[in-house]
């Protein structure tokens, strides 16, 4: 290496010294890249390190989407996210661990090992390495951590149902899952199409911003990216509706449903504490319903499996990945067996039991009960958010027919919803997976206040709250790390991201 | 009636025979319906950037990330085929769906990388429609007409015992379509797969070429008795000839008799495939064994929304369809409907487009009696092509070379035999710069009138002095030619020779007596 470098880069080396000094101990990276020089002076991310979830394509480093499927698999290109970070010269430091594609909220369904909870409380005098061990969160396990750690200045994730708020909340950092359509799916591997978006992780609101920026293009590689028309229609809807992108103008919708009996006073205290200062700095609280939200973790579990059945079908040992031949003597005249074993060997537990759970769902007896009976809740789903906000829905109006459809927007309407990101604080991690607490379904619960944006395709974004708000004393895990979301009608990530820029301001 | 074949002995026996008039198999009603896949001519595939190959390029040259179905890749709809398919959609008169939507369609198999073909199942392009076939006056109802991927190419290698799988063809577009059990033989499949493939070829959606593999049919074929409900149907997969086709309809007609000849026999109903060695069909899976294709629409796809000013600008830039062409070589070039048909069906695969008929309507259109270019593009040089198993794709000559031969011959610069020695010659020697003309007269076929000894000008003028002995000889007293033989031989005063002048005297009064 020249020596160069390290002087000329004193950043991108922090990052990486950070990766050295404690990656051992969190398992956040599978794959880091080597430093390349600077790019030119003026671009917007010069020398900026970003880590990039294992399911984002890059051409240098291995994607492997923590699946043994995929362990040494390399793409020959890179996601449209890379590109456009490589063009505006950020330094893609390395690929951060996950679920295995994408499947799971805690990150220990990973052919690379779980990731660990990189939080300290800085009370704490335990030496790091051998600090409490807990659950990063998931799928963006190591997207999370990374940032937390201080490896990266922000990082890539994906989100399908949840897999960047979660982690993010229980890592303690800011996480964007945009609106679904602004930031091109290409490169991305698909876990369900119909949900999936790439997310951003930062520390901060406005490093979130920064990178998101940088992203928000239409792409013509991705079918389903926003056309420039949508995308501007939607912004101007949201000045009109909110034009001064001030507190006092702000109308904040508090879901009732978003507040179940299964919620920790670990979480509840600091996000009540929030909404009591937003209200004290000069925003209207709005209690709202969103009477479909408990139907919406069943329909977003069909409609997610179903598509993952689907995507899952290409990894069969055929083309690239893995292929694990039939032991001597087999019938080779059966090609059902090779798939089988191939698939067996190589897709872990989580992954097989969506597949099956997703391929039942699609089987002609089943579909009508199951995947067009997902399919409506979405719809009912949908139709609960557009009746809560006040800017309208601009990519239902531009399809529907109706020529009388108002344009205005509605007076008594919210401009954003205001939940807590998850139920509970980062869950103890135990090495063994399968004796992660609770069972199945209860993994499944985690994700239970994120799936109806995702399954509405609407703009959220967690923050971290300050635990010392209010949380000290709550008990065991009372410092653990606790997120809020903030929702927004589809188009208006601006007015989220500056919501969330509200919510640091009380932090501090 | 139409089968004058079947001789009714009885009241009954005629009234059945009129119902069910196929000598091959009396007393029963064959009833069938065809899936027709057509592979769409456009440059690029249906959901990706890379070319479409053709037949015989070597494997796995036109392949990108998405044909293989890598990880992160997403399908982008190409314009182009939805453009063709809405053109089909038009000519069949088919009703074009302003919302259509796409499909997946699940099944492992080597030759489909993302183990599942996308396709309409729900919502396709185009429903409805029909398509008029030779020699019945309803039309074959069309059910619709739907957009889809091909698969790739897997071939088995014995010898190494290994399989091979070129994607060349992977993602190609597709049109399925099909009809509604419409069809009553298997003379009248022929006729609608013909009648298909002329469509298809004439307005540019699909070269229709069942060898190549750029149209492929499933049929579905079942029978019953007069007056009762149909019967059990048996699908026939992948046929590649329509002469195939038809051999495996009779081969499937015959077997389901033989199946519910026997007592409290029933036809169960099948997938079949088809030997084309043994000419039989052969069972591939029951209808229990039938795969559960687990349709699911794409998340990627989205609705393909056909605005109403498409449909009307390809209405309006619709090339001219085959039935139509027909009538127009019927009517406006006066050509019998032999002759129209013979023309139609001409081979058409010339890679710049130039079909047969856009070669003969040149010809006409700078004047030339239609049927004179007919003769002359037919019978003489499709003839001489056709004797060394040539094709009219074949063809080396522009029409201005054939235009200027035919006119040579009916200017009466050269005579008609001497028009074919020509055309035999240039055939020998296609590359040749010289003109028709030129070649002509370093032939010496032209009929000139200078001193130099010319059979064509003493031949001519030996009718003129003979005018009887020629009415004659054109009445079939063919021994008057002698008379005139002699006449020239002796003006030639034996310089003549004496068969090329026989000759020329024949193809001239053959000539003037049409």
């Amino acid at each position: 290496m020249r020596v160069g470098v390290n002087v000329t880069r004193r950043w991108i080396s922090s990052w990486r010294h950070s990766i050295r000094e404690k990656d051992s101990s969190v398992n956040a990276f599978v794959s880091t890249s080597q430093p390349a020089p600077s790019g030119p002076q003026n671009l917007p991310l010069r020398d900026v390190a970003i880590a990039v979830k294992d399911m984002i394509c890059t051409s240098d480093m291995p994607t492997s989407s923590s699946s043994a499927m995929l362990k040494d698999f390399i793409s020959p290109f890179d996601a449209t996210v890379v590109a456009l970070l490589r063009n505006a010269g950020a330094d893609i430091v390395g690929k951060v661990n996950c679920d295995e594609f994408g499947m799971g909220s805690l990150n220990t369904h990973s052919v690379h090992g779980p990731v660990v909870n990189p939080f300290q409380p800085a009370s704490s005098s335990i030496p790091w390495a051998e600090r409490e061990k807990r659950s990063a969160g998931g799928s963006s396990g190591g997207s999370a951590a990374a940032v937390a750690a201080g490896m990266c200045y922000a990082a890539l994730s994906t989100d399908t149902g949840g897999s960047t708020r979660l982690p993010a909340s229980y890592c303690g950092v800011v996480g964007l899952k945009p609106s679904y359509g602004l930031i091109s799916r290409w490169g991305v591997i698909s876990f369900a199409d119909s949900l999936d978006c790439v997310g951003v992780m930062a520390q901060d609101v406005s490093a979130t911003k920064r990178v998101f920026n940088i992203l928000n293009a239409h792409d013509t590689k991705d079918p389903t990216s926003a056309s420039p028309a949508a995308r501007q229609l939607a912004s101007s809807e949201a000045a009109r509706a909110w034009p001064a992108l001030a507190l006092k103008n702000l109308r904040i919708g508090i879901p009732h449903e978003y507040f179940p009996s299964e919620l920790s006073a670990e979480v509840l205290t600091p996000v009540r504490a929030a909404i009591q200062a937003l209200k004290s700095r000069g925003a209207t609280i709005v209690p709202v319903s969103l009477p479909s939200t408990p139907y919406a973790l069943s329909a977003y579990y069909v409609l997610s499996s179903a598509e993952a059945s689907s995507n899952m079908a290409r990894y069969d040992g055929v083309q690239y990945g893995l292929h694990v031949p039939l032991p001597p003597g087999s019938d080779l005249t059966n090609s059902a067996s090779m798939y089988a074993r191939t698939r067996s060997v190589g897709f872990g537990a989580e992954v097989q039991k969506r597949i099956l759970l997703g391929t039942y769902a699609l089987t002609a007896d089943a579909f009508d009960n199951y995947f067009l009976q997902a399919q409506r809740i979405r719809a009912l789903v949908r139709e609960d958010f557009n009746r809560v906000f006040r800017v309208r829905d601009v990519l239902a109006s531009s399809s529907s027919s109706s020529p009388n459809t108002s344009t205005d927007a509605d007076p008594e309407g919210v401009d954003v919803l205001l939940h807590p990101s998850a139920i509970r604080t980062a869950p103890p991690l135990e090495l063994d997976p399968d004796a992660m607490p609770g069972d199945a379904l209860q993994s499944y619960v985690q994700d239970v206040l994120t799936v109806p944006a995702s399954l509405a395709g609407l703009p959220a974004l967690t923050v971290p709250l300050r635990n010392d708000l209010t949380g000290k004393g709550e008990g065991e895990g009372g410092e653990w790390p606790v997120g809020v979301s903030v929702v927004g009608q589809w188009g208006c990530d601006e007015v989220v991201l500056r919501v969330g820029e509200f919510l640091e301001e009380i932090n501090n | 009636m139409l089968f004058p074949s079947c001789r009714p002995p009885s009241l009954l026996v005629r009234q059945l025979c009129r119902a069910f008039h196929d000598r091959r198999w009396p007393g029963w009603q064959v009833v069938i319906g065809i899936e027709t896949h057509a592979q769409i001519k456009s440059r690029q595939k249906l959901f990706s950037d890379s070319l479409t190959s053709s037949l015989g390029e070597a494997p796995n040259i036109h392949v990108s990330p998405f044909d293989a179905s890598f990880p992160g890749t997403l399908p982008k709809l190409n314009q182009d085929c939805v453009d063709l398919a809405l053109r089909t959609a038009i000519a069949l008169d088919s009703g074009v769906q302003t919302r259509s939507s796409f499909d997946r369609k699940h099944y492992f198999y080597s030759d489909l990388p993302s183990g599942y073909q996308i396709t309409q199942h729900y919502a396709p392009i185009a429903l409805g429609g029909h398509l008029y076939i030779p020699n019945r006056d309803s039309p074959i109802r069309i059910k619709q007409i739907q957009l889809e991927q091909d698969t790739a190419k897997s071939t088995f290698d014995p010898r190494t015992r290994t399989s091979n799988i070129d994607l060349n063809r992977a993602g190609t577009g597709l049109l399925e379509i099909v009809t509604e059990p419409d069809l009553r033989s298997p003379e009248e499949a022929g006729a609608y797969v013909r009648a298909l493939q002329a469509m298809l070829r004439a307005i540019g959606a699909s070269d229709g070429n069942m060898e190549a593999g750029s149209l492929r049919c499933d049929v579905n074929v079942s029978i019953n008795s007069p007056g009762k409900p149909p019967g059990t149907r048996c699908e026939i997969k992948n046929l590649n000839s329509i002469k195939f086709m038809q051999t495996a309809i009779v081969y499937e007609v015959n077997r389901q008799r033989a199946l519910l000849s026997k007592e409290d026999g029933v036809v169960p109903q099948e997938t079949r495939g088809f030997n084309q060695d043994t000419l039989e069909t052969f069972k591939m899976r029951s209808k229990e064994e039938a795969p559960d294709y687990r349709y699911m629409p794409d998340p990627n796809l989205g609705f393909l929304l056909v605005a109403s000013e498409r449909i009307n600008n390809i209405v309006q830039t619709m090339p001219e369809l085959p039935w139509v062409t027909r009538v127009r070589l019927v009517q406006e070039y006066e050509l019998s409907e032999q002759d129209a048909d013979i023309l139609l069906n001409l081979d058409n695969g010339r890679e710049d487009g130039d079909s047969a008929l856009a070669y003969f309507d040149r010809l006409c259109k700078e004047g030339r009696k239609p049927r004179v270019v007919f003769n002359w593009m037919v019978h003489e040089l499709l003839g001489r092509l056709h004797a060394t198993r040539l094709t009219f794709a074949d063809n080396p000559f522009s029409t201005s070379q054939l235009g200027e031969l035919i006119d040579l011959v009916h200017s009466g610069a050269i005579t008609g035999t001497s028009g074919k020695l020509l055309l035999r010659e240039m055939l020998a020697d296609p590359s040749s710069p010289q003109t028709p003309t030129e070649r002509a007269r370093s032939l010496s076929l032209l009929i000139t009138s200078r001193g130099e000894l010319d059979i064509g000008d003493l031949c001519g003028a030996a009718i003129a002095a003979l005018p009887s002995e020629a009415a004659a000889f054109r009445n079939g007293h063919k021994n008057v030619l002698n008379k005139i033989l002699g006449w020239v031989m002796k003006e030639s005063r034996g310089r003549a020779d004496s068969k090329q002048a026989r000759e020329r005297l024949i193809s001239l009064l053959e000539e003037s007596g049409e």
